[in-house]
């Protein structure tokens, strides 16, 4: 028994999709799913183009209301929340985002700080501290006070990484945060991830492209195929070359990476 | 801090001319002896003629420069502007159909409702179910919007008598002839109402500027904040249109101007820098629609047409190279 609801409670903390649908009733792009996802984890969510990736992470940041089943974050139903609070509670970087003309990187990351900050709210030490926090763990500082329009593309996606890092949630959902960049910047980018998940226990969700970086910097998996969820789970147990065949339609072998032992992609 | 001088500089500069010339110059003494005194000639030209005109075109120029760039700002796109999208133009047919029906009701409340008919109208011409609206599509349809409300403000001009049609018709161009201190008292209370409103929805505003998930995913109801943001820069453009009439591309125009007269880059800085411009190029515009001609009287719209349409030229091409159209 005291088994069973510690099981209970470790599934609560965190987000948790219930028999979820999305889309309209006669295209449903995502049918019936069930995810869980818990705290403090990695987790990247893969799958081949248009197979309802973006969607289900739109539907789990309130983005997108689902036409049956619920999300649930810690327990309770996203949509019942009050959206300030949830502001708190999690944040999203939607794909590519166009930042507004000549805005400056500290500008920009101040606006992290909406959630926190009422109408007659003054701008506050813990405002500043968060900013600076932020700015730091992106490395970010150097560049505060440069446009965001004369950035490089890697630097300006980590500018929008800290803007989501100052709002201070310590759940991230990110869109696709490494698309458009090169390798050196894609890594770049999840390492930044991941460090901020290990030091400071941000449980961060993305939906990436690229398989073999996607396993190297993930606790957990979710790969979905045209029919719904192909598997979920440890990178070890989702990356077979089984499931990369239902989900993509591609031969491939599945190796230890040489350097970190994740499992690594080698198409045939 | 500088461009926030130059830009209040030369809005000290633009109304002292303003207030001086005219079809009756005064000298500097007489200006200094009329507002300090409130004797001899001056006094009579500020106090009953140039003094209602010049602040009525402040307060009109700085709501319409507001109006805009709330706009631009909400929808992202330097076309957005109350002018462009026809709120303005139906703004304006309300006003000239009360005139031609007879009916007698205050100017900034049929300003208001025909600027709220023509953006629910584009609101509701440009919706695609299902998905998000592109300003690009709200603009275009605004544009059409616009031109519908022109043609039946000169169609309604039609059935006026003479006199009040050449009358309305200048109204319609954007004019400020023949303002009192009345027009003066409205603009600036209802404007300073509004936009105290507008500044204290700025920080919702700096969100949605990120774009709509973004906003979201930072805790604002995007629906309701927008509705909140697009209604007050309505009624800022409202208040403009029933003191000086739809003068054209003043709303267009002042935002980018004013970013790039005064450097602002911040959200509160951007908008003070839009209004302070709007107030600058509607003054100017009207001493020069006065004084340019000797013995001619032009509309200022006139005038902001003339500086507006290459503006507006100029803006479409930048976009189109961008990509954008």
């Amino acid at each position: 028994m005291t088994l069973d609801l510690q099981t209970a409670d470790t599934l609560l903390a965190g987000l948790l999709a219930e028999t979820l649908s999305l889309g309209y009733a006669e295209r449903p792009v995502i049918s019936e799913l069930s995810l869980e996802l818990p705290r403090g984890e990695m987790t990247a969510i893969l799958g081949p183009n248009g197979c309802g990736k973006s969607t289900l992470l739109r539907a789990m940041a309130r983005l997108l209301e689902p036409s049956a089943g619920r999300v649930l974050l810690d327990g309770e139903d996203i949509h019942r929340r009050d959206t300030r609070a949830l502001a708190r509670e999690m944040a999203i970087l939607p794909q590519s985002p166009i930042a507004p003309e000549g805005i400056t990187v500290a500008d920009l990351v101040k606006r992290g700080r909406t959630p926190w900050r009422g109408l007659f709210t003054p701008w506050r030490e813990e405002d500043a501290r968060a900013c600076a926090e932020a700015l730091a763990a992106v490395q970010m500082t150097e560049f505060a006070e440069r446009p965001i329009g004369e950035l490089s593309g890697g630097q300006r996606q980590r500018a929008w990484i800290a803007l989501v890092l100052a709002q201070g949630a310590p759940l991230l959902l990110l869109d696709e945060p490494t698309t458009y960049l090169d390798l050196v910047h894609q890594i770049d980018v999840l390492a930044l991830l991941r460090r901020r998940n290990r030091e400071a226990g941000l449980t961060v969700i993305s939906v990436l492209h690229d398989l073999n970086l996607a396993a190297r910097f993930s606790d957990r998996l979710v790969l979905l195929g045209r029919d719904g969820l192909v598997a979920t789970g440890a990178p070890w147990d989702v990356l077979t070359p089984a499931n990369l065949q239902t989900a993509f339609g591609l031969a491939a072998r599945v190796d230890p990476d040489p350097v970190t032992g994740t499992p690594m992609i080698i198409p045939l | 801090m500088r461009g926030a001088l130059t830009l209040c500089l030369l809005l000290l500069a633009a109304t002292l001319a303003a207030l001086m010339l005219g079809q009756v110059r005064l000298s500097p003494v007489l200006l200094w002896q009329g507002l300090s005194d409130g004797e001899g000639p001056g006094a009579l030209v500020l106090g009953t003629i140039r003094g209602p005109r010049v602040l009525t075109a402040l307060g009109a120029g700085a709501v319409l420069g507001l109006s805009g760039a709330l706009f631009q700002t909400l929808f992202r796109n330097p076309l957005a502007a109350p002018d462009i999208m026809g709120f303005t133009a139906g703004a304006g047919l309300t006003i000239i159909a009360a005139i031609a029906l007879g009916l007698s009701l205050p100017m900034p409340l049929l300003a208001a409702g025909g600027g709220l008919v023509a953006a629910l109208l584009v609101a509701l011409l440009s919706q695609r179910r299902g998905h998000a609206t592109p300003p690009l599509t709200m603009i275009l349809v605004g544009l059409g919007i616009g031109f519908i409300a022109s043609a039946l403000s000169s169609f309604l001009l039609t059935l006026l008598p003479h006199t009040q049609a050449a009358e309305a018709q200048r109204w319609l161009t954007g004019s400020l002839a023949a303002r009192d201190w009345s027009h003066v008292a409205q603009v600036w209370l209802i404007g300073a109402l509004l936009a105290a409103l507008a500044l204290a929805q700025l920080r919702r505003l700096a969100a949605l500027e990120l774009g709509e998930d973004l906003a979201a995913g930072l805790g604002l109801r995007v629906g309701p904040a927008r509705m909140a943001l697009a209604g007050t820069a309505l009624l800022l453009a409202a208040a403009g249109v029933a003191v000086a009439g739809p003068v054209p591309f003043i709303a267009l125009m002042s935002g980018p101007l004013g970013a790039r007269i005064t450097g602002a880059q911040r959200l509160p800085g951007r908008m003070l820098a839009a209004a302070g411009t709007g107030a600058l190029v509607l003054v100017v515009a009207d001493l020069a629609a006065r004084a340019a001609l000797p013995g001619i009287q032009l509309p200022a719209g006139v005038m902001t047409g003339l500086l507006g349409a290459p503006y507006l030229l100029w803006r479409l091409s930048r976009e189109m190279e961008k990509g954008e159209l």
